[in-house]
């Protein structure tokens, strides 16, 4: 029997893939669970295995195709009865005499596209979005009252054609580089794309404020070195990174705001109770932000082995979408590289983000003993979503994280 | 040997869901043929429904008219009724509207093919007609076959005196006294035109109200009047039994209140409702599914569970009204030829064209109760309009529900001379979800009837003039 094989739903957000390895040919036998494709998502890789035993007899794509859920990917004689459906019997006309005239679309499926009692438009935008296969559930009428207009249907399919999901762009002029010079066309990667669109939105969307600061950690960083010593006898490694996790992560329990979402109506402010840090990784592919669950309950050591385990992973794009999500707060350290300070972009729908530069050592002047000392200062800054949060709340955050690295006492668990 | 023809899309029907089917698809592109059993095309609703009875509620309304103008001063002599001169009145405005029909199937090439059309299989129907058995092989199919008055059983079948909506409309003479068993829209209609061509009537529904489906408060004006017109209205009754007698009459048995008491009539009119006509078409040899009171089951894009084959109008369930059928064939014909269409209306306006005229759309009051649906209303007395008051229906009413939170209009009831033209505009607010302001602030034409439906609004808005709020509603 022949069965047809089709992307299925690869969860929440992700709706399309790019083809990156097809392991498997025509002809080729293939056993339940073997890998027939490998996808590269908007962040990660995955694998579709098949459904059933058999030998392959058609291909429907090929490296580098853009597809989404539901395409035809793989047709396979079976010999078992797997789980998805069968190829559709062959159209009743085909055993008849040929068509009088061929229709010039395939017939809509049932059932496809739902009937919306609650969505605010008239008879004529509804059918409009009908045929342009548009739920008019993910727009956001612009007319009086919210109604969704056809302008409003025509905007965000032109959007939509640009490649983005929201928010209004208009088409941008085509300029010959060329006449100034010699250039190269690198394409973007799809996480590129994804991060330019989410950069974009939070930029637009949320009023940024950034207050800076710097820490005096030069005791911490004596103390970290001592850990790392220790560590480094059992081959593990301890970076910086956990130690600003938790003292975030403390400041975020002293002020909750910091630690919150703005709901879909911006009505309410959503307080977590859970602390699940976000932290940027530069890779070959791009910006991406895995997330670290509960840092609270974790310890410095736990945090580097995990901080390890998931940017190696994230840079191999070997990250499972569940590990991209439910981050609170994000934490974007270029500490590595350097740079005196900088303003990072807020992670929606998160309220707040701290931006660590290099730390560098500094003379710093000393009332008591009336000498410049030189003491280890780490530079960071703070952006946030103002309507959440206040300038006062603003400073007081940065002055506490200050305080809290400066604290040893509080990293000697 | 039987003949065999094949097209694109077959229509079996041609009422005004089928020819609206069959003239949409042909404008589309298709090739496409519509059957129907009788020569003269529109189908029950132009034949033997709506038009024809619209045609003698006409007349009625403009006896009843004349005669209220005494009051005004005017008086006439009692009107004279020729009964052949109102027949033929009513076949010509038939029989022109039918050769419309077929003039527009023309100039569209649809093909007509006159006979009865049963499945064969899910591409392909028998068809006997006047020129000999023929087979269509179809790629794609539209049933729209209708609907039949439903009968009581046990009554004396075929008997002369009984009758249906469709021998009542043949105005084969005026009966004396008349017995209509059923309330619903089609025997109250029918009622008031004998009873304005001068039959006695009576009216006995199963029910303990009239027009079941609309709100008692709309129906009320109606009933008072029609309790003056005819000469009895028997709620929560039944007719036991019938027995012809030798006069020709018929002797009624009526249950009412647990008591039997025995009547006598020239002629019954049963209106009991009607049934879809799914055992002429032989579903059996094909694989579409029928729900229990055998209407055949469509989804939204009126496919039934064949793909290729769909069915629109009374056959595909209530309600079973043309304009439904209009909108539904048009739906099926866009999806057979491949766009992407479907009937989401959220709203069908039903009307009885009585004198009063009841109509509505949307929620009524009694179904918000009974489901706890939220609502909140305005309501207009028709007695504060003058153009009401000049046309001698101050009895007539307009009232508006909306959503409480969006006061969007969720439905709307009117009853009062043209209401069925009045609904029109509700209609047009549902789909597209106007609220209050919407209405409201809308310059509606004065003096019409159409204000009272702005009036309503602007009852429950607070801000009327033409009527006197007391402090705590208005704003």
């Amino acid at each position: 029997m022949i069965k047809e094989i089709r992307l299925p739903d690869l969860g929440e957000g992700i709706d399309s893939a790019v083809v990156s390895e097809i392991p498997l040919g025509t002809g080729d036998p293939v056993a339940k669970d073997d890998v027939l494709l490998v996808l590269e998502s908007d962040k990660a890789s995955m694998e579709i295995p098949s459904d059933h035993t058999g030998k392959i007899i058609d291909v429907l794509v090929s490296e580098g195709d853009d597809i989404s859920t539901n395409d035809l990917l793989f047709k396979i004689e079976a010999v078992d009865s797997g789980p998805t459906q069968e190829a559709p019997n062959e159209n009743l006309e085909a055993s008849k005499e040929p068509d009088p005239k061929p229709d010039p679309k395939p017939d809509p499926k049932p059932k496809e596209l739902k009937v919306n009692d609650s969505v605010f438009a008239s008879p004529g935008v509804r059918r409009l979005s009908r045929e342009l296969e548009i739920d008019l559930n993910f727009i956001k009428g612009t007319g009086a009252k919210g109604r969704i207009t056809k302008d409003d249907l025509h905007g965000y399919i032109r959007i939509r054609m640009q490649g983005g999901s929201s928010g209004l762009r208009l088409p941008r002029k085509t300029i010959d580089f060329s006449q100034w010079g010699d250039t190269e066309t690198l394409k973007l990667t799809k996480v590129n794309k994804i991060t330019g669109q989410r950069l974009q939105e939070s930029w637009q969307d949320i009023p940024h404020v950034t207050q800076h600061n710097v820490a005096d950690i030069t005791e911490l960083d004596g103390y970290r070195k001592k850990l790392k010593e220790e560590a480094a006898k059992t081959g593990k490694k301890v970076t910086f990174l956990p130690f600003l996790m938790k003292a975030v992560v403390l400041v975020l329990k002293e002020m909750p705001r910091f630690n919150s979402s703005l709901d879909e109506k911006q009505e309410n402010l959503i307080i977590k109770n859970y602390f699940h840090i976000g932290v940027a990784v530069d890779t070959p592919s791009g910006l991406m932000v895995p997330c670290v669950k509960d840092v609270d309950k974790k310890t410095i050591l736990e945090l580097s082995e995990e901080l390890v385990d998931i940017s190696q992973r994230a840079r191999d794009k070997k990250l499972k979408p569940d590990e991209l999500k439910g981050s609170s707060f994000t934490i974007s350290s270029l500490g590595g590289i350097g740079g005196t300070g900088f303003s990072p972009i807020v992670n929606p729908p998160e309220v707040a983000i701290l931006g660590v530069s290099k730390s560098e050592w500094k003379p710093i002047y000393n009332k008591e003993s009336k000498e410049f000392v030189p003491r280890y200062m780490l530079p960071f800054s703070l952006s946030y979503d103002h309507r959440v949060v206040d300038g006062a709340s603003g400073a007081a955050f940065v002055e506490r994280v200050s305080a809290v690295l400066c604290d040893m006492g509080l990293f000697k668990d | 040997m039987s003949k065999t023809k094949k097209v694109d899309i077959v229509v079996v029907g041609s009422g005004p869901g089928g020819y609206a089917a069959a003239f949409r698809a042909a404008d589309l592109g298709k090739k496409v043929l519509m059957i129907d059993k009788d020569e003269q095309l529109g189908g029950v609703c132009l034949n033997r429904g709506c038009i024809p009875s619209k045609a003698l509620l006409h007349i009625s309304k403009v006896v009843a008219e004349a005669s209220s103008l005494s009051s005004a001063g005017v008086s006439f002599s009692e009107p004279k009724i020729e009964i052949e001169t109102v027949r033929e009145y009513k076949n010509k405005i038939v029989s022109k509207l039918s050769s419309g029909i077929s003039q527009l199937a023309k100039v569209r090439n649809v093909e007509i093919l006159c006979g009865e059309a049963s499945f064969l299989s899910n591409t392909e129907l028998d068809v006997k007609s006047d020129k000999g058995q023929i087979s269509i092989l179809f790629k794609k199919c539209i049933i729209a076959a209708g609907s039949s008055s439903s009968m009581i059983p046990g009554l004396p079948a075929g008997h002369p005196s009984i009758l249906t909506s469709r021998t009542a409309l043949e105005l084969e003479g005026i009966p004396k006294t008349l017995l209509v068993v059923g309330g619903g829209v089609i025997g109250l209609e029918l009622g008031q035109v004998y009873a304005s061509l001068g039959s006695e009537v009576s009216v006995v529904e199963f029910l303990p109200a009239l027009v079941p489906g609309a709100d008692e408060d709309i129906v009320k004006p109606l009933k008072r009047k029609l309790s003056k017109q005819f000469k009895s209205i028997m709620l929560s009754s039944r007719v036991v039994d019938v027995v012809p007698n030798e006069e020709g009459g018929l002797g009624v048995v009526i249950e009412s209140g647990g008591e039997n008491k025995e009547l006598t009539f020239d002629k019954i009119l049963v209106s009991v409702g009607r049934r879809p006509n799914t055992p002429q078409l032989n579903l059996e040899s094909t694989d579409i599914k029928t729900s229990e009171d055998k209407f055949i089951i469509v989804d939204e894009y009126q496919r039934t569970s064949v793909d290729n084959i769909f069915a629109i109008g009374d056959i595909a369930g209530n309600p079973m009204l043309a304009h439904k059928a209009t909108h539904e064939g048009k739906v099926a014909a866009e999806v057979a030829s491949g766009h992407p269409a479907a009937m989401d209306a959220r709203a069908i306006p039903s009307v009885v064209y009585t004198h009063p005229e009841i109509a509505w759309v949307g929620l009524t009051e009694s179904e918000a109760k009974s489901n706890n649906i939220p609502y909140e209303k305005g309501e207009f007395p028709w007695a504060a309009s003058g153009k009401a008051m000049i046309l001698d229906a101050q009895q007539g009413k307009t009232k508006v529900l909306f959503d409480p939170e969006t006061k969007q209009v969720l439905g709307a009831a009117i009853v009062g001379p043209s209401a069925g033209d009045l609904i029109s505009e509700a209609c047009l607010a549902i789909e597209m979800g106007s609220d209050a302001d919407d209405i409201g602030l809308t310059i509606h034409p004065h003096p019409t009837l159409g204000e009272t439906f702005a009036a309503a609004v602007e009852m429950y808005t607070g801000t009327i003039t033409d009527l006197y709020i007391p402090p705590k509603r208005g704003k």
